[in-house]
């Protein structure tokens, strides 16, 4: 990495080096020192119209003639303040800038933006969904009034606008801050929220009766500073300081999005993207947002099962052993399986001398945050060995040794062996393993049934289409009775080999991993932004990411 | 809705002129209200498809300007000014004897009539002004309201009131055609230079007038001139922009960033929505193609490639002058391909506003003109001179002072930096308006006459029996004066001297100096009848409907202060909210995007500072009497 340039600022009277080209509440921030804003957006174009985030601003002053530096009676630098507050967000941080932050002016002037703001504002905290997480709660609690002035009427506008079945809007709560507006035409690429009327009687409204959706609507709903715009599937499902956060990877795609994950008492509630400015930025897909919906209905393979009578676990993984054992298998891997799984296999697969056979998911690359991979974890195949070629995408070549007597056992992760080229007879001819997280119609015909995990359920990493390992955390328990993956595999390599593991945890898996695959050396302990590994080796295969390969949430 | 091929020509006619598409949205928008009456569904998208933009956003302007409406107009459409200068002469209780009369409610459409207030119709010194349709009507007594609904009903009989949808001029000049106007000059101390064929008997709009009086020599001596030299002479002219801000012209034009490779471009503001304000109306009517040679050798000077007049949408017979008068000197190779035989070329597009004071903000003139609502742009990164009209370079000039270039360009920048006071060269134009005996637009030396033989000279003095009590020396949001204030000016020589308002001299240091400023020269007279709370409750409605809504204070503040006003005015003041409505002013002032903020704090900052007793008196007089009483139905009302 280059080394940025850096520039030296005052900040309330002490000396500091920042990174120049950032602004100056980002460099504020580096340092410590918050300012308050609404309409400021990392990610999206200024629009400096909230006013919150004034502060004084001044510069050495200079001789108007000569140029040169003025000094004050003490050789300090003279400052030459702005006569006006000026916007954090809209001024980059220069050499030798000065900036107040804590004086009356500022704080006044805050005082006064939060005052102004709440006057038409409906003041509805107690049955508002975003309170909590309100950035205008936060702000008045911190900076407002502590009694009002108000005494007029408030303005009335639209409330309950249903914004394409995801959204409601309440316009008598926006503060006009245009975030969600920017955010269309930045991201998205259109206007569909737009500013209405003028004035203190300004809305943001959606064109009635028109095409306004789009995958990645529900993104106004995090960038809402408050409660103007809530998504409906999780309005008034629950307080968010109830729910316990974790971070996660979005399994949609191979885009790998960094996400959070928000749950109680093991049941998600909603899934909210998680910056990452290598990756996705600020945003997430919509339907990215509801793949844990996939795990939550009554298709949750919850018992194991042999010759379709429910068994016990231990007896179940003890029946796969015995039919392993018989020789001729095939190990039908995946690519929602995290990297740890895939080392394990890959031992199993040469312990056992199984063949391994992986299928592609595909559908259409957006440009953005959903990849033509719909799987997340395709790359860890190739860096663990699973896969040599990009797979096709059925398993015709699998029928086909089952056909001729070469595979007589299939152990099958997660895939539906159905949908992908095998029949009822192939199920006959063979012993059909399934591990899973869901029933389908090959665990309805399947010899023997595992109920595994559910990626919200375990932890772990998945390599994204950049090549970049990402880790994430275990969100929710596993309902009861289902195995933990890596621990299952880990006893089917058992049998092979003489050396057991004594930890079992994903931790021990990883290290060993890390200590034998020199691609993912340095990734014993991937930080939040991931890390990116050398892929030159499989620079000749030909991965489906079209021209999403490269976005990083912002174009 | 069914689309003729007419308005489908007009249409990519009006898109042709502009170097974007959605450029054309203002005046697509006019066409297809001209024709359709309103914005339906299908208009708004309609509009939507020939501008390539969302139907959000054509809706997002249509919510946004007043003069495009989303419902059917009445055949009669009746706009009656509601602000400070026509309120005084009466229009508000004009409003209500109309309503009265033709059985429709104010803000409302009934039968054929659809009757409105409108904010400043530009025409302050003849009110109070109605327009009607495309038509103006000055000095609509409302004593005369019965009469003149009976004049509105005979000329729609007679299908004088139907809306032209021709794009020419009507002979003789439109509708500012007021005799009672012309003639009212004191030679004495008028100098009419940019105004030096208003007023002429024998004077009209053709471009064979302009011509035979020497028009269009300076632009022919001009192609052939280097830029540098002219820009030269406009620096050296030290002419102040005349559009309210007072920055120098010539170094407007220095700071063009000439090196982005960018095309440069020039738009003429044309806007002129500030109450109090209407002398840019008298150019544009009366002597279009001195404004017209005066873009062309601005535009030569900073090499544009395309110029662009911003005309407010109230104007619209000013509109139909301008194009015709362009298309005139178009023909006579003035404007367009090789202007007078050199090498350069220059078109100018006439745009029309659609009831929008903050488009007379440069930026948001140049949102407005880029095809969107009129939001004032941040600065940094948004200075016209770099990032202006489609992110280009631009130059906004005001009407007058676009006048003064052929003028600097002709006697030199020397010669013009001489005129009146040195500080601040050149001639005013004041826009009398209020409560004077000759309201008026009188063009006076810089510094060479006071406010006072302004006002008692020129204009005659107070109406009969009364006693002037305060002024507003330069549009609406301009610091108010007290007729009795006394102030310390510096003389020349270093040493200082006690003034009253009466002795400031009309330039912009002395008014600087007194605390407020020149502004757009539009001096509003108040005499000893005006509640000075009235007029600030006036003021204040029209901030609070004129804010374009988009930064915080301005959106917010105006319109409490507007609410805080009116309440008072109705009875039900507080003596808190004398503090209060100044400290919501201090709170708005500084701390918007664009300069209006300061503008929408002053008059209350200045009116509540200067006349606080008033405030108080007034509050403590309503809660003595209580009750119903409180609201003095016959008092002095102004909203």
């Amino acid at each position: 990495m280059e080394e940025k340039q850096r520039v030296n600022i005052n900040v309330n009277g002490g000396e500091y080096s920042v990174e120049a080209g950032q602004n100056v509440l980002e460099a504020c921030r580096g340092i410590g020192v918050e300012i308050p804003y609404f309409c400021y957006h990392p990610s999206l174009k200024v629009a400096g119209s909230c006013r919150m985030c004034l502060v004084s601003i001044g510069m050495p002053a200079r001789d108007r003639a000569t140029g040169a530096l003025l000094k004050n009676e003490d050789g300090t630098a003279q400052i030459a303040w702005a006569p006006k507050l000026s916007i954090a967000c809209g001024t980059k941080v220069a050499e030798g800038m000065h900036i107040v932050t804590d004086s009356d002016a500022v704080k006044s002037c805050r005082q006064s933006v939060l005052e102004f703001l709440l006057l038409n504002h409906p003041l509805d905290c107690p049955i508002c969904d975003k309170a909590g997480e309100c950035k205008l709660q936060e702000y008045t609690h911190a900076y407002g009034r502590e009694n009002s002035r108000y005494v007029e009427r408030k303005n009335v506008k639209p409330k309950h606008v249903d914004v394409m079945g995801k959204i409601m809007l309440d316009s008598e709560r926006c503060i006009e801050c245009s975030r969600c507006i920017r955010f269309c035409e930045e991201f998205i690429g259109r206007s569909i929220f737009g500013f209405v009327k003028r004035g203190s009687r300004t809305e943001i409204a959606v064109y009635p009766g028109g095409d306004n959706d789009s995958n990645y609507l529900l993104n106004v709903v995090d960038g809402c500073p408050v409660g103007a715009l809530t998504e409906k599937a999780f309005r008034f499902k629950m307080r968010p300081w109830f729910l316990k956060v974790t971070d996660g990877i979005c399994a949609e795609s191979s885009a790998g999005v960094n996400t959070r994950v928000w749950s109680r008492n093991g049941e998600i509630y909603r899934v909210t993207p998680r910056r990452n400015d290598e990756v996705n930025g600020m945003f997430m897909s919509d339907s990215g947002r509801y793949v844990h919906l996939r795990f939550n209905d009554a298709n949750r393979l919850r018992q194991p099962r042999i010759d379709s009578t429910s068994c016990d676990l231990g007896y179940a993984v003890s029946r796969c052993m015995e039919i392993l054992k018989l020789g001729k298998v095939a190990i039908v891997a995946n690519g929602w399986q995290t990297l740890e799984e895939m080392f394990v296999l890959g031992e199993l697969s040469k312990a056992c001398g199984a063949e391994v056979y992986m299928v592609s998911h595909l559908g259409e690359d957006d440009g953005k945050l959903v990849s033509a991979d719909r799987t997340p974890n395709m790359r860890g195949a190739f860096v663990t060995g699973l896969l040599k070629d990009y797979p096709p995408a059925d398993l015709s070549l699998l029928a086909q040794k089952i056909d001729s007597g070469e595979i007589a056992t299939v152990l099958c992760l997660r895939e539906n062996l159905m949908g992908l080229g095998l029949t009822p007879g192939h199920f006959k001819a063979a012993h059909i393993i399934y591990c899973g997280s869901l029933e389908n119609p090959t665990s309805a015909s399947a010899k023997i049934c595992i109920p595994l995990r559910s990626e919200f359920e375990k932890e772990g990493m998945w390599i994204n289409r950049q090549w970049r390992v990402q880790k994430f955390s275990k969100a929710v328990d596993a309902p009861d009775g289902i195995a933990d993956d890596s621990r299952f595999l880990l006893s089917l390599l058992g049998e092979y080999t003489s050396s057991s593991w004594s930890d079992t945890s994903v931790r021990s898996i990883r290290e060993a991993m890390v200590s034998r695959i020199t691609m993912l050396s340095g990734c014993a302990d991937v930080g939040p932004n991931g890390v990116l590994i050398d892929s030159s080796s499989f620079a000749g295969i030909e991965f489906p990411e079209g021209k999403a390969y490269h976005f990083k949430g912002q174009e | 809705m069914e689309i003729s091929t007419e308005l489908e020509k007009r249409c990519d006619a009006l898109i042709a002129q502009y170097p974007r598409k959605r450029s054309a949205a203002m005046m697509i928008m006019h066409a297809i209200q001209e024709v359709h009456g309103y914005f339906d569904d299908d208009a708004i998208r309609y509009a939507a498809r020939k501008l390539e933009v969302e139907p959000i956003e054509v809706y997002g302007m249509l919510s946004f300007y007043p003069m495009y409406s989303s419902e059917p107009r009445g055949r009669i459409h009746i706009k009656v000014c509601r602000t400070l200068s026509c309120a005084m002469l009466g229009s508000i209780k004009l409003a209500h004897e109309i309503s009265k009369k033709i059985g429709c409610p104010i803000g409302s459409t009934k039968g054929v009539y659809t009757l409105e207030f409108v904010e400043c119709l530009g025409n302050c010194a003849r009110g109070p002004s109605v327009q009607v349709n495309d038509k103006l009507f000055d000095k609509v007594a409302p004593e005369d309201a019965e009469k003149f609904v009976e004049k509105l009903g005979a000329m729609d009989a007679a299908g004088e009131l139907a809306s032209q949808s021709t794009d020419s001029a009507p002979a003789g000049g439109g509708d500012f055609n007021s005799p009672s106007y012309r003639g009212e000059v004191m030679a004495v101390v008028e100098n009419r230079i940019i105004y030096e064929h208003i007023g002429l008997g024998d004077w009209n709009t053709s471009i064979e007038k302009y011509m035979s009086a020497g028009g269009y020599g300076v632009l022919r001596d001009t192609v052939k001139r280097p830029r540098q030299d002219l820009c030269a002479e406009m620096e050296k002219s030290k002419i102040k922009g005349r559009g309210g801000a007072g920055f120098p012209t010539g170094m407007k034009w220095k700071f063009l960033d000439r090196k982005s490779g960018k095309p440069i471009y020039l738009v003429c503001n044309a806007d002129e929505s500030e109450p109090g304000t209407c002398k840019d109306r008298q150019i544009i009517y009366e002597d279009p193609h001195k404004l017209i040679e005066g873009i062309m050798c601005t535009a030569y000077a900073i090499d544009a490639a395309q110029a662009f007049i911003y005309i407010r949408g109230e104007y619209i017979n000013g509109y139909r002058i301008l194009v015709e008068a362009i298309s005139e000197a178009r023909r006579m190779g003035f404007v367009g391909a090789g202007v007078c035989g050199s090498g350069y070329s220059c078109d100018i597009t006439v745009c029309r506003g659609a009831g929008c004071y903050v488009c007379g903000e440069e930026t948001g003139l140049i949102s407005s003109l880029a095809g969107g609502r009129a939001y004032p742009r941040i600065k940094p990164p948004y200075f016209p001179a770099v990032m202006g009209l489609y992110d280009c370079p631009t130059v906004v000039n005001n009407v007058e002072t676009l006048c003064w270039v052929p003028i600097v360009f002709s006697r030199g920048g020397d010669s013009v930096s001489k005129i009146g006071n040195p500080a601040d060269p050149g001639t005013h134009i004041w826009g009398v308006s209020g409560l004077v005996q000759k309201p008026g637009c009188y063009e006076i030396n810089s510094g060479e006459a006071t406010l006072g033989e302004l006002l008692y000279d020129l204009c005659g003095g107070p109406l009969a029996g009364r006693r002037f009590k305060a002024v507003i020396p330069g549009g609406s949001s301009m610091k108010i004066l007290k007729w009795d204030e006394k102030f310390i000016l510096k003389n020349p020589d270093g040493s200082s001297r006690e003034i009253r308002t009466e002795d400031i001299p009309l330039d912009a240091p002395s008014f600087q100096a007194c605390g407020t400023a020149v502004g757009s020269c539009g001096v509003i007279v108040m005499d000893n009848t005006v509640d000075m709370v009235e007029a600030l409750a006036n003021l204040n409605q029209f901030y609070a409907h004129e804010s374009c809504g988009q930064c915080t204070p301005c959106r917010e503040g105006t319109l409490w202060m507007s609410r805080i006003t009116r309440r008072i005015s109705e009875g039900w003041g507080r003596e808190e909210d004398v503090e209060l409505l100044a400290n919501i002013a201090d709170n708005i002032c500084g701390r918007t995007i664009c300069a209006l903020g300061e503008g929408a704090a002053w008059p209350t900052q200045s009116n509540v500072g200067k006349f606080r007793e008033e405030y108080y008196e007034k509050i403590r007089r309503q809660q003595t009497v209580g009750g119903q009483a409180r609201c003095d139905n016959n008092a002095y009302r102004l909203i």
